[in-house]
């Protein structure tokens, strides 16, 4: 009854309401004569995704002076960078990781690489198997929401072939699953490789491989870091997607973006429980997010994403450092790193993911 | 300004959800967009709620229903069509797909592990109620100690089936991360696979047939959600025990993936609506799959604590190869009885769409669904063909070195079309050939497939046939019939025939009739 009384009113309001911002909204494009938007097309990493279709970053994007109206892609970033005639389909693409960036670069003919966003690799886990870590001296806890993980001896355990069982002292996940980290495919996803470019630094003596000699040494080790695990994915928001929907069975460590994280973190409602927990891998490296202009307006769009203080404020709502980070109060509590390793050169990744995936 | 416009279409938008909420079924929002959507069998039970996504977004699905692997090949073309693909996982798509990049985008939408469940006196006897750490290991003593026997679809057709022998295969390899050809050991295997004493070609009907045999059969292995839904059927006279081994089992993550590029606006609208709460508790409340969107809170019908999953092989190769080592070594092999209708109407196309299609399973189909749908390496076959009488019986067993295949293929090759039609007559002795060689090999699959393209007009009635299959229905039980309609066969008969044996027809008209005999194999 309440209800076939209430719905006439509030159809009343609604066409009141309608009026009024139809109104509004007429006026206020009278009386700005804005522009129309420049439409333009992109393809991504899938790890912008939220913050591009993000309204906030739609309305910031549209205002004077971009004036921009973006459509996205999306794609594994190493997939992305050898996609064949990028330039007549898209004005720009914004891959993470600066050896998809280069490749992009250089084949596509890229006006320039602008370095906009950078997020540093973390291992995303579970309290409890945080804690086990840490009563195997493998990791050490750092306040109440991280921890430090020692990768050498995470290492040590993989290469050993222990499994989660094996640990002394489990008895919060004594599962017969092999010890390992969870990674995207080598072939497609940016994210993998940047767990081989950190696994290749620690296996070479703590140095960057630089040739053949180190990766010959080494590529046993390293593939196995990756074949054990059978089937992976190919893009870095579906294992995080199941680290998130999942649970501790499915994924007890997934590389993934710190950015991935606390995006999730940030949401209302959000995904993130006070079970789930970081791992900074010590040293870590940092997965740049770089945007090359393919167009004009894709120019623009790098401008506007380098100069606009809403937009660097969205990209840090969504966990990505960005040059501003400090000066804001949210990413606070983002750690501070300070061992932090470079990637090796294109050709030498590059040389060791195809020995990998050969294999 | 424009915070002022914001609050107002903000506050717009609520009042148009609540007059929506409040009010009579309104119009469409949108204009309807029909998106083309390949889909996993089992994914009918959703349909009560597309009328419901159509009115909230507009989109309408049009949907054709196959299998994992089935859905995987036709992807696989070039020239397929479909805008999306919806299956229980994506594994073997995403492995299959190699360079040329099928999948745009995709999302997991619902969950549902693979599990074994065992009736709850044997969970008693053996101390397994509430038993956490029930393994793979312990199960499979069992089935070799002939203590447990067990329901299962067939891996090459149906993904519970798949799923099981890939936990199975894992397992008993005692692997913690991913399998490959060389940790299988096949002897274990066998014994696993002795324990199995009912196949079907998809995870629903594997349900069906458990109830209609489940005094004979002690266990099954099926999703977490068909097994819910078996436990809360009125037929089942013993409930079930739901068995989450130790090592982990293959999850189901039904991920719903776009294949169509501009259909990514849709595409997203549709995602949205699937992984809203509304959908996600409809989803949890009617299908018992978990939901994936985490404002739902699990059911109590799911256990506590976390689902453990097994590595997946990382090569399609390895996935063949575990599949073919089922199908021609590991498995229970089957004796499959083809009942085929040679009478006069089927000269011409008739005859030729038969040979056609025992042509195929004898390994004249070289795709990749169409090898694992071949005769079996240990299978036995025999042919009835029949018109006013029986004609002709002929087995065959398949060899490694394929002779068999050849002498099935001249065979058929040869026949010849004559006389009347004595459908019953042919199936009674199709029965009594079957039970009898039961009884001296009871270590296979038996069933029988009838084809025919006409009404009985000889030899023993339809009436009789039932009387007789009841006298006998013990020594027939589990021999079921999988009759197919083509050409004039009466399409209520069949059914009513295959109600009574336990089988399920197959329609050629829809598609052909090799297509028939294809899909039949996953029931063999």
């Amino acid at each position: 009854m309440l209800k076939r009384l209430l719905a006439p009113v509030l159809t009343l309001l609604l066409l009141v309401g309608v009026s009024t911002a139809i109104y509004l909204s007429v006026k206020e494009q009278a009386s700005l004569q804005a522009p129309a938007l420049q439409e333009l097309k992109g393809i991504i990493g899938s790890e912008k995704e939220d913050f591009f279709r993000d309204p906030e970053t739609v309305a910031a994007l549209a205002k004077a002076p971009w004036h921009l109206h973006v459509s996205i892609e999306k794609s594994g970033s190493r997939e992305l960078s050898t996609t064949q005639n990028l330039k007549n389909q898209y004005d720009f693409a914004f891959p993470a990781g600066i050896a998809a960036a280069e490749k992009l670069k250089r084949e596509q003919n890229g006006k320039k690489a602008v370095q906009l966003f950078f997020s540093p690799m973390v291992i995303a886990s579970w309290r409890p198997i945080a804690d086990l870590l840490v009563a195997n001296h493998i990791a050490q806890k750092r306040g109440d929401t991280y921890y430090i993980v020692d990768m050498l001896a995470l290492f040590g355990l993989i290469s050993h072939e222990q499994r989660w069982r094996d640990l002394p002292g489990n008895t919060a996940y004594p599962v017969n699953k092999a010890i390992l980290v969870t990674t995207t495919d080598l072939r497609t996803s940016n994210s993998a490789a940047m767990y081989l470019a950190l696994a290749s630094y620690l296996l070479n003596g703590n140095a960057i491989v630089e040739n053949t000699a180190q990766i010959d040494k080494i590529l046993p080790q390293l593939s196995a870091l990756f074949s054990r695990q059978g089937f992976t994915e190919n893009s870095t928001e579906i294992p995080f997607q199941d680290y998130l929907t999942m649970g501790m069975g499915k994924s007890p460590l997934v590389m993934v973006y710190e950015s991935q994280f606390f995006s999730e973190a940030n949401k209302s409602p959000s995904a993130i429980t006070p079970e789930m927990v970081l791992l900074y891998p010590e040293p870590t490296l940092f997965s740049k997010h770089i945007l090359i202009p393919l167009t004009a307006n894709g120019e623009t769009l790098a401008a506007a994403l380098e100069q606009d203080e809403t937009l660097q404020q969205i990209a840090q709502r969504y966990g990505f450092r960005t040059a501003h980070s400090a000066a804001n109060s949210r990413t606070a509590a983002l750690p501070s790193l300070v061992n932090v390793i470079d990637e090796p050169s294109y050709d030498i990744l590059e040389a060791m993911i195809n020995r990998i995936t050969a294999r | 300004m424009n915070l002022l416009r914001t609050a107002f279409l903000t506050g717009c938008f609520g009042l148009l959800l609540l007059v929506a909420a409040c009010g009579k079924p309104t119009e469409p929002k949108t204009a309807t967009n029909t998106l083309t959507l390949l889909a996993g069998s089992e994914l009918k039970d959703l349909e009560p709620m597309w009328a419901n996504l159509q009115e909230q977004t507009g989109i309408h699905l049009q949907i054709t229903y196959t299998g994992t692997l089935d859905g995987a090949e036709i992807l696989s073309d070039p020239k397929q069509h479909y805008d999306l693909a919806w299956f229980s996982h994506a594994k073997y798509l995403t492995l299959m797909q190699e360079k040329q990049k099928l999948i745009q985008a995709q999302e997991k939408i619902a969950i549902s592990p693979v599990i074994p469940a065992i009736k709850e006196s044997l969970a008693k006897k053996w101390g397994w109620l509430d038993h956490p750490q029930v393994t793979w290991t312990q199960l499979a003593e069992k089935i070799r100690s002939g203590q447990l026997t067990y329901a299962m679809t067939d891996p090459a057709a149906s993904n519970s089936g798949f799923s099981t022998v890939m936990s199975v295969q894992a397992a008993l390899a005692n692997k913690g991360d991913a399998l490959t050809a060389q940790d299988v050991d096949a002897e274990k295997l066998k014994s696993f696979f002795s324990g199995h004493v009912l196949t079907a070609g998809s995870s629903g009907f594997l349900s069906s047939l458990f109830l209609r045999n489940q005094a004979q059969v002690g266990g099954i292995f099926n999703y977490e959600a068909e097994l819910l839904k078996l436990n809360r059927n009125p037929l089942l006279q013993e409930k079930l025990v739901l068995l989450y081994p130790q090592e982990g089992t293959v999850i189901a993550d039904y991920p719903l993936l776009l294949l169509a590029k501009d259909q990514a606006a849709n595409y997203q609208k549709l995602v949205d609506y699937l992984k809203s709460a509304a959908f996600q508790q409809w989803l949890m409340d009617t299908t018992d799959r978990r939901p994936v969107n985490p404002a739902v809170a699990l059911g109590t019908q799911f256990p506590k604590g976390y689902l453990l999953d097994m590595p997946f092989p990382n090569t399609i190769a390895t996935v063949n190869e575990i599949l073919f080592a089922y199908l021609n070594e590991q498995r229970q092999p089957s004796h499959t009885y083809f009942v085929l209708d040679v009478s006069g109407s089927m000269a011409g196309s008739g005859i030729a769409a038969l040979q056609q299609a025992m042509a195929n399973l004898a390994g004249a189909d070289t795709t990749l669904t169409g090898k694992f749908a071949r005769f079996r390496n240990r299978e036995q076959v025999t042919l009835i063909t029949f018109n006013h009488q029986v004609q002709d019986i002929r087995h065959f067993t398949v060899d490694k070195e394929g002779h068999a295949l050849q002498d099935i293929d001249a065979y058929v090759n040869g026949l010849t079309t004559t006389g009347g039609t004595a459908i019953f007559s042919a199936l009674d002795v199709a029965y009594k050939q079957a039970t009898q060689a039961r009884a001296a090999d009871p270590k296979r699959f038996y069933s029988i497939v009838l084809m025919t393209d006409g009404l009985n007009e000889d030899g023993m009635s339809y009436t009789d046939f039932v009387r007789l299959y009841q006298q006998h229905a013990n020594s027939a039980a589990a021999i079921n019939t999988f009759p197919i309609i083509f050409g004039n066969a009466d399409p209520s008969q069949l059914q009513a025939l295959a109600a009574l044996t336990g089988g399920q027809v197959f329609d050629s008209r829809t598609n052909s009739l090799a297509a028939a005999f294809k899909q039949i194999r996953g029931y063999q």
